[in-house]
C-alpha cells in the first residue's frame, strides 16, 4: 500500500527520517498545484531527486552543463557522475524543505529507469536533514515540536550509528557539547551567549534527525522517583490479577 | 473497592469511544455532544467530556477505563486524568496522517509529566490505506522499546490485545524496579 497524505501535515523532514530509519525503497512524488518532485531512496538513502519523471542521465548532465553532448555522459566515470550530480540533487532536495503544502505519495519497491540520472553512491539523509532544517527559519515550524525553552534536550538512549555521519557547523557544535540532560534551552542559550531562537533552531535540526529528544524537567524527576521503584510489589500483584481476568475475556 | 484507572487517549477520531465501548462491562457513559468546531468535518458528534468504562477483576477490585477528550480545548482534563492512572493506551488513526503530529503532542503531554508505561495502539488496521505499525513507530519517532501493537477498536479480541501488551508492558517495568 502507498503511503499517502499531506506534508503540511507530515513534513519532508519526518518524511525522509521514516524513510531513513526503515531502510526504505521506493519512489516519494510530492505535489503542490503546478509543481512536482520525485525522489527514489534504496534503502534508505536517496538515489535521485529531480521534478522531472522520465528525465534522463544525458538530459540531466546537459541541463546542469555537465557535458556539452548526451554522448559524453557515457564516457564520465562513477565519481565524475557523482560530483556533478550530488550538489544537484541536494540544492534540489533544500528546496523542497521550503513547500509549506503538498500532497506527497511514496510508493513501496519502486525503482527508476535504467537511464535515469541515479547517483553512483547513494546519498544518506540525516544530513540532507540536517541543511534542509538549517534553512528554516520560522518559529512556527520550530515551536512545533519545541514549544517552550524551559525544556531539557538529552541525547537519546540508543544514539543511532547514524549519528555518527552527522556533519555539524561549530555553532551546532558548542551546543551539541552543552547538552547535558539536566540544563534547559534557555540556560544552554545563556551559557554559550546565543539568543534563545538560535538554541532551539540548532535543537530543532538535532530533533528532526533523530539525535536527541527534549523533555519537561518534571519528566526527569518522575523517572528518578519510578527508578527508586516505591510500591512495584503492590503494583505486580495488581496487575497480574488484571491480566488473569482479561484473558479470560 | 479498589479501584485501577488506565486512561485512553488519542486525537480526535481515533476510535477511543469505540475501544471502550468494545470492551466495558458497562454501557458505555459518554458524554458526546455534536461538535462545534473543525472536529465536526471529520465526526458528526465527538467527545467533548469523557468516556468511561468499568471491568470487574474481582469483588475487591475494578479497572476504571477513561476516554480523554480528543480536542486541544479541553487539554486541562488530561491532567486530570492522569493522575494515580496505571497506565495509558494512544490510539492513533493508522490512516490520517494528518493526526500524527497531534498524536504526538498528546504522547508529549502525558509521558513528560510521568514515567508513565504507554502503548500505541495503531488503529484501523483493516482499512486498506492504513499505515503499519512499524511505520507508525518511524512517523511517531518513538524508540523501540515502545509497543505499536495493530489495532481494531471494534473487534473485542484486538481490544483485548491491547490491553494485555499494555498490562505486560507495566509487569516488565515493575519487574525491572524490583
Amino acid at each position: 500500500m502507498p503511503l499517502v497524505g499531506n506534508i503540511q501535515d507530515f513534513g519532508l523532514s519526518d518524511f525522509l527520517y521514516l524513510v531513513d530509519r526503515g531502510y526504505k525503497t521506493g519512489c516519494l512524488y510530492l505535489n503542490r498545484e503546478h509543481e512536482q518532485a520525485i525522489l527514489f531512496f534504496d534503502k534508505g538513502r536517496l538515489i535521485y531527486a529531480s521534478p522531472h519523471e522520465h528525465e534522463t542521465l544525458s538530459e540531466v548532465l546537459m541541463r546542469i552543463g555537465s557535458i556539452s553532448s548526451p554522448e559524453a555522459a557515457q564516457s564520465m566515470s562513477p565519481a565524475q557522475l557523482q560530483s556533478a550530480l550530488q550538489p544537484h540533487v541536494e540544492e534540489y532536495v533544500y528546496t523542497l524543505f521550503g513547500w509549506g503544502d503538498g500532497e506527497f505519495l511514496f510508493e513501496h519497491g519502486q525503482k527508476p529507469n535504467a537511464d535515469a540520472p541515479i547517483l553512483p553512491t547513494p546519498i544518506p539523509v540525516e544530513n540532507l536533514i540536517m541543511e534542509g532544517v538549517r534553512r528554516i527559519d520560522e518559529w512556527g515550524r520550530i515551536k512545533d515540536r519545541i514549544p517552550s525553552t524551559d525544556l531539557i534536550p538529552r541525547f537519546l538512549e540508543r544514539p543511532s550509528e547514524k549519528a555518527k555521519g552527522v556533519k555539524l557547523s561549530p555553532e551546532e557544535w558548542r551546543v551539541f557539547a552543552r547538552i547535558n540532560g539536566k540544563d534547559s534551552l534557555a540556560a544552554i542559550a545563556q551559557s554559550i551567549g546565543l539568543s534563545e531562537f538560535d538554541v532551539c533552531r540548532v535543537v530543532y535540526g538535532f530533533l528532526t534527525a533523530g539525535l536527541v529528544e527534549v523533555v519537561k524537567r518534571q519528566r526527569i524527576q518522575a523517572e528518578t522517583r519510578s527508578a527508586a521503584g516505591s510500591g512495584s510489589g503492590l503494583r505486580r500483584s495488581l496487575v497480574s490479577r488484571i491480566i488473569a481476568r482479561i484473558e479470560k475475556m | 473497592m479498589q479501584t485501577v484507572k488506565m486512561v485512553i487517549s488519542g486525537a480526535v477520531n481515533s476510535g477511543k469511544t469505540e475501544f471502550i465501548k468494545t470492551i466495558s462491562e458497562i454501557e458505555v457513559v459518554s458524554t458526546e455532544r455534536r461538535a462545534t468546531d473543525d472536529t465536526s468535518k471529520v465526526k458528526d458528534k465527538t467527545t467533548v467530556a469523557m468516556d468511561f468504562g468499568r471491568i470487574a477483576i474481582g469483588n475487591d477490585l475494578v479497572l476504571h477505563l477513561f476516554g480523554t477528550p480528543g480536542q486541544k480545548r479541553f487539554d486541562f482534563m488530561w491532567e486530570i486524568l492522569s493522575e494515580g492512572m496505571l497506565g495509558l493506551i494512544i490510539l492513533v488513526d493508522s490512516t490520517r496522517p494528518e493526526t500524527f503530529r497531534e498524536t504526538n503532542r498528546i504522547i508529549d503531554f502525558f509521558v513528560s509529566y510521568r514515567d508513565t508505561p504507554y502503548v500505541i495502539a495503531a488503529n484501523k488496521q483493516d482499512r486498506p490505506n492504513a499505515w503499519s505499525p512499524d511505520e507508525l513507530r518511524l512517523a511517531l519517532r518513538q524508540p523501540p522499546h515502545v509497543k505499536v501493537v495493530p489495532c481494531v477498536a471494534v473487534d473485542r479480541e484486538s481490544v483485548k490485545s491491547v490491553l494485555l501488551d499494555l498490562l505486560y508492558t507495566i509487569l516488565e517495568r515493575s519487574n525491572e524496579e524490583g
